[in-house]
C-alpha cells in the first residue's frame, strides 16, 4: 500500500520509476557508507590500545602463552614440541624484549619428570627478564604438584603460588588445579594468602591475576570455572583495574563483571571445543591448514597512567 | 512519506541505543568472540547508519531496515539464550544492565515502527487524505 | 505488496551478505570442526554401547573421555576393573582428599582394579580431564 504513493511518478512495468530507484539506492549507498564508517570508527576505539603501547618505552610489556601440553599425542596435533617451539620462536622475535614470560599451565600433558625437563630447556630459551608459570591439572595428575614444583616452584609460597611488582603492576600467580574437583579450587590457605597480599595496597594498584582454570564460570558443565573465585575476588573489589588471565579453555573468551575483566587465552597445542558444541571439552581436530588459527600467544602492556591494561592477542604464524 | 516526525526520532534515537551498546560490548571483549563478535560490530555499525538517516527522514526501505536490526538482535539475544548462537551461550539477562537496555531499546524500536505505519496507513484510509 | 515484499527480501539478503562478509575468519573454526570428530559418533552412541555390554559387572571402560558406565552398583568385596580404551591416558582418581581410588596414569588399553570392601558411594574423576566424573555405589 506504501507503494502507491509514488503514483504520481509513473511506475513503469517494474512498478518502480527511475527516480525512485535513484532514490532508493543513494539511501541505500548511504547506508552502506554510514555502516562501514561506523563499523571502522568502532573497531578502532577497540583495536589500538595495543598497537600504541608498541611505541611507548615506558610501557610494561610481557607475554602470556599456555596449555603447551608436551607430550600430547593424538591427530588434534602430532608436534605439539614443534608448535610450542615455534610460539617461543614467535616471543623471541618480538620487537622488544617482555619484561617476563608467563606460561598459565599445562605445561605438560602427562607431568612426567621427562617432560618437565624438556618444557623447561625449552622455555630457557627465552629472551625475556624471567620465566614464569603456573601449574594446569595436567601438571598434577598423579602427585598434587609435587614434581611441578620440584622444577618451577622456587620462591613460591604454599601449593606454588606468588606474588610481585612490575613497574607499579601486583601481579599475582593463583594454583586452582589441586583440588581433585572438577571445578577448579583455590582453597583457604590461598583464599588467606590474596587477602594479606593486597590489604595494604592502594585502590588505583592495576591488579593482574593468573590462573591456570578460568576464576570465572565459562562453562561450569566442562569444568571450566573456580567455585572459590568470588572470594578472592571480592579482596580485589576495591580495586580499580583488576585483569584475570587464564588458559584451560584452548580459545579466546573475554568477559567484564564489574572492575574486573577475565581474558582466557589460547593454546599453543590443540584447539577444544566452544562452550557445549560438543558432549565433551576433547581435542578437536581441525582440517589441514585450520591449526594455526586456533593457536596464538597473548601480547599485555601497561602504560604508567592508563586505567587498564591492553591485551593483543596474535595467532602462532 | 516524511511521517510524524517525534516518532522518527524516537525511533531512531532507540536504534542508536541498541548500536551503542552493542559497540559498547564489542570494545568490552565481545570482539574476540568467534562469529558474535562481528555480528556485534556490523549491529553496532548498521544500527547508527539507519539511525542518522532514519532521523533525516529515510524511505520505507530504511523503516524495514531498522525493524531488521531490531529483530537480528532481538533473536540473536534469544538463539543465545537458548541453544547457543555458533556455540555462545549467555544467562538471563547478563550482561547487565547492557542486555536490558538493548531488549528494550530493540522493542522500542518495533513498537514505534509499528505504531508509526499504522498510523500512515490510517491517514492515507481516510477518504479526504487522497489526492 | 509485492513491491515491499521484493525490497524487503533484497535487504534481507544485503543485510546477511554483510555479516557473513564481516565474518568469513572467525566463522570458519565455529563451522570447521563436526567434519573431523571421529569420537563423535561414539560418544553420542555411548549409552547403546552400554546396553551391549553388561555382561560382565564390575566392568568400567574409559573410551571417547567418559566413564562407561558412568555409574555403578555392586556389592561389598566386588573388583571393579577399569580399562582405558581411549588413545590418550586416563586416571581413576577419588574425588577430594582422601578417597581409595588413585591409579595411576592408564594408558591405552591398561587396567586398574580396585576391592570394593566398605559400603558407600565412591565418586571419582581422571585428573587428566577432571569433567570426567563418576561414581560407583557399594551395597552390603
Amino acid at each position: 500500500m506504501t507503494a502507491r504513493e509514488g503514483a504520481a511518478d509513473e511506475p513503469g512495468p517494474e512498478g518502480m520509476t527511475r527516480r525512485q530507484l535513484l532514490r532508493h539506492t543513494a539511501w541505500f549507498g548511504a547506508a552502506v557508507v554510514l555502516t562501514v564508517a561506523g563499523g571502522e570508527v568502532v573497531s578502532h576505539i577497540a583495536g589500538p590500545s595495543g598497537a600504541a603501547a608498541d611505541d611507548d618505552p615506558h610501557a610494561l610489556r610481557f607475554v602470556q602463552i599456555s596449555d603447551s601440553h608436551l607430550g600430547f599425542k593424538g591427530s588434534a596435533n602430532t608436534a605439539v614440541e614443534e608448535s610450542f617451539s615455534h610460539a617461543l620462536g614467535q616471543i623471541n622475535a618480538l620487537p622488544y624484549r617482555p619484561a617476563f614470560v608467563m606460561h598459565t599451565g599445562d605445561l605438560t600433558h602427562l607431568a612426567t619428570p621427562a617432560q618437565f625437563d624438556q618444557v623447561r630447556q625449552m622455555m630457557s630459551g627465552l629472551r625475556t627478564g624471567q620465566v614464569l608459570t603456573v601449574p594446569g591439572e595436567h601438571d598434577s595428575i598423579d602427585d598434587t604438584g609435587q614434581k611441578y614444583r620440584e622444577v618451577f616452584g622456587a620462591g613460591t609460597a604454599g601449593d606454588g603460588w606468588y606474588s610481585f611488582d612490575v613497574q607499579g603492576v601486583h601481579f599475582i600467580s593463583l594454583v586452582n588445579t589441586l583440588s581433585l574437583e572438577k571445578l577448579g579450587h583455590l582453597g583457604n590457605d590461598q583464599l588467606e594468602f590474596v587477602r594479606k597480599d593486597v590489604a595494604k595496597l592502594p585502590a588505583d594498584t592495576p591488579i593482574v591475576v593468573f590462573s591456570h582454570i578460568p576464576l570465572f564460570a565459562m562453562y561450569p558443565a566442562w569444568g571450566w570455572g573456580t567455585d572459590d573465585a568470588t572470594q578472592a575476588l571480592s579482596y580485589l573489589r576495591r580495586f580499580s583495574s583488576v585483569t584475570c588471565l587464564n588458559g584451560h579453555v584452548h580459545q579466546l573468551f573475554t568477559k567484564t563483571e564489574g572492575n574486573v575483566t577475565f581474558h582466557s587465552a589460547t593454546t599453543t597445542a590443540y584447539p577444544l571445543p566452544q562452550p557445549g558444541t560438543r558432549p565433551a571439552p576433547t581435542p578437536v581436530t581441525l582440517p589441514a591448514g585450520k591449526l594455526g588459527e586456533a593457536r596464538g600467544i597473548r601480547e599485555v602492556a601497561y602504560r604508567p597512567g592508563n586505567p587498564g591494561l591492553a591485551v593483543k592477542d596474535v595467532r602462532l604464524a | 512519506m516524511t511521517g510524524n516526525l517525534p516518532m522518527r526520532l524516537g525511533t531512531a534515537a532507540c536504534l542508536a541505543v541498541s548500536g551503542y551498546v552493542h559497540a559498547e560490548l564489542y570494545v568490552h571483549g565481545y570482539r574476540v568472540i568467534p562469529f558474535v563478535g562481528p555480528a556485534f560490530l556490523v549491529q553496532a555499525g548498521g544500527s547508527f547508519a539507519i539511525a542518522v538517516l532514519l532521523a533525516l527522514g529515510g524511505p520505507v526501505l530504511l523503516r524495514l531496515a531498522a525493524a531488521g536490526l531490531a529483530l537480528g538482535a532481538l533473536g540473536g539475544f534469544a538463539v543465545s539464550r537458548t541453544v547457543g548462537l555458533f556455540g555462545f551461550t549467555e544467562h538471563g539477562l547478563q550482561p547487565a544492565p547492557e542486555a536490558l537496555v538493548s531488549l528494550l531499546a530493540e522493542a522500542a524500536v518495533l513498537v514505534l515502527l509499528g505504531v508509526s505505519h499504522l498510523l500512515a496507513r490510517r491517514r492515507r484510509e481516510t477518504p479526504g487524505a487522497v489526492a | 505488496m509485492t513491491k515491499i515484499l521484493g525490497t524487503t527480501a533484497l535487504l534481507i539478503a544485503v543485510a546477511l551478505g554483510l555479516t557473513a562478509c564481516g565474518a568469513p575468519r572467525a566463522a570458519a573454526p565455529a563451522t570447521a570442526p563436526p567434519a573431523s570428530m571421529p569420537g563423535m559418533s561414539g560418544m553420542t552412541a555411548s549409552p547403546p554401547g552400554q546396553a551391549a555390554a553388561p555382561a560382565t559387572p564390575g566392568v568400567v571402560s574409559i573410551k571417547d573421555f567418559a566413564f562407561a558406565p558412568g555409574d555403578v552398583t555392586v556389592k561389598a568385596g566386588t573388583t571393579v576393573t577399569w580399562r582405558n580404551e581411549d588413545q590418550d591416558p586416563h586416571t581413576v582418581t577419588s574425588t577430594g582428599n582422601g578417597g581409595p581410588l588413585r591409579s595411576p596414569t592408564l594408558n591405552k588399553g591398561e587396567t586398574y582394579r580396585y576391592v570394593f570392601a566398605a559400603p558407600g558411594r565412591y565418586e571419582y574423576l581422571c585428573t587428566i580431564h577432571p569433567f570426567m566424573t563418576a561414581t560407583v555405589t557399594v551395597t552390603p
